[in-house]
Order: C-alpha cells, then structure tokens, then sequence
C-alpha cells in the first residue's frame, strides 16, 4: 500500500508537470479563449489573484485542454493500452471542437501522455496511479486557492514570455 | 475502511470528488465555483474509468467530462454576458 500511494505522487508531479508544461506552449495564459474564461479570470484577480493565471484556469475550466487530455489519456491506457489512450485523443479532439475550442492543447496532451504513462506502465505503474495522479494535479491548480495557483502559473508565464 | 486502502486510487478520485464539491457549495460567487466544479468532473471522470474497466468506459468518462466542460463553459459565458458584450 505504502508504494502505491508513493507510485500516486510520483504520477501526480509528472502529469503536473506534462499538463502545465503543454498549455503554457500553447499560450493558454495570454488570454481567455471565450467570454466565460475571461469572465473567471476578471473574477480571480478581483480576488488579487494574478490575471494571466486567471486565463489559464478560465480555459482550463472552458474547454478541455492538456490536464483533461492527461486524465483521459490515462483512463484509455488504463483500459486499452496505447490505442485506448489514442481513442481518447480523437474524444479530446471532438470534445474541444464541441466547446468552441480552436486549439490543440488538450489533443496534443492526451497524444503525449499516452506515451508518456504507457511508458511508465512498462516500469511497474499502473494506468490507474496515472487517474489518481491526475486528479489530485488538477486540484493543486483549480482546487485550493485560485489566487496562489493564478500567481504561479502568471510567474511560469511570464518565464515563458520572455524566452 | 478495508476498501479504502484495498483501491487507494478510486478511493482518491472519490475523496477528492466529496471535497470539490462541498467546495463548490461553500464558494459564494459564481464565477469562482466553476474550478471547484472543474476538479469535481475530473475526478468523477476518473472514477467512472477506474469503477468500469470495458473498452466503453472511455467513452463514458470522456463523454461525462466534456459535457460537463461545456454547461460549465456555457454558465460563465452567459453570466459574463454572452459574445455581444465585447462586439
């Protein structure tokens, strides 16, 4: 039990990282991707929340971006191996054109992360510290205090912006 | 208890899930629940995938999460006053 919890913080870190790492590429902090995003963003630095953090989590919030295509990307290698994870890319792609999303994020998450957790299942993980993992990143991001996780992820940004 | 420890993931998703929720009841503004919602379909997404492990349940999980994603994306647009506002 003891490795499985450890095996669940491990997967935790490294889909953090994957997920931030793929919207900050893909510029989600620059701005909000539909009025509703914005919107949440106006709200979290009325909050002295950061702005561009507040995109960030507004368009995670509108639109299924790299963190949902990491849970579903895990979900499908859980159950399917790596052509499960790739069918979840296809259901991430349909699910961002349905919410009015131009962007690839949440695609090239879920591509990436197939490999990535398929990887780690030839090691001893299993698909389902992946699930896991991923949930407790998003609520690092989305669920504790949206002013420290908005100022964080302004500060990844604007290392990111300047290079 | 036993079934706590014996599936420390599932058992992750659904504590996380409780608390998310009890988070979104207690936020006031409106705008400021929708993260805690955000986490909430994250982890019953997740919960479904781990609860039913058949080829459809990708389906089910990816389905519940973008529907999910769109109401919440549909609530704060039409809250922050639709796409006229800024035209």
């Amino acid at each position: 039990m003891p490795g499985d919890l450890v095996h669940i913080l491990i997967a935790a870190v490294i889909c953090w990282i994957n997920f931030v790492t793929i919207d900050l590429i893909f510029k989600l902090p620059l701005e909000g991707g539909v009025s509703g995003a914005t919107e949440i963003a106006r709200q979290i630095e009325e909050k002295k929340g950061a702005l561009h953090g507040g995109f960030m989590m507004g368009n995670i919030v509108s639109s299924p971006d790299a963190s949902a295509g990491t849970l579903l990307a895990a979900c499908g290698v859980t159950i399917a191996g790596i052509p499960g994870g790739l069918f979840a890319a296809l259901l991430v792609y349909i699910g961002n054109r349905i919410c009015y999303d131009p962007g690839y994020a949440g695609t090239t998450g879920c591509v990436v992360a197939t490999f990535l957790i398929y990887g780690f299942t030839q090691i001893g993980f299993s698909g389902a510290d992946f699930i896991a993992g991923m949930v407790i990143a998003i609520l690092t991001i989305q669920g504790i205090s949206h002013v420290h996780a908005s100022r964080l992820l302004a500060r990844l940004w604007s290392w990111r912006w300047r290079s | 208890m036993a079934i706590l420890i014996e599936d420390l993931a599932l058992s992750i998703c659904g504590l996380i899930a409780v608390y998310a929720a009890i988070r979104v009841v207690l936020e006031k503004d409106t705008m400021r629940k929708l993260p805690f919602l955000n986490v909430l379909s994250f982890a019953v997404s997740g919960a479904i995938a781990l609860i039913l492990p058949h080829p459809l349940s990708i389906l089910a999980a990816a389905a519940y999460f973008v529907g999910s994603t769109l109401e919440s994306n549909a609530i704060a647009s039409a809250y922050a006053g639709g796409r006229h506002r800024d035209e």
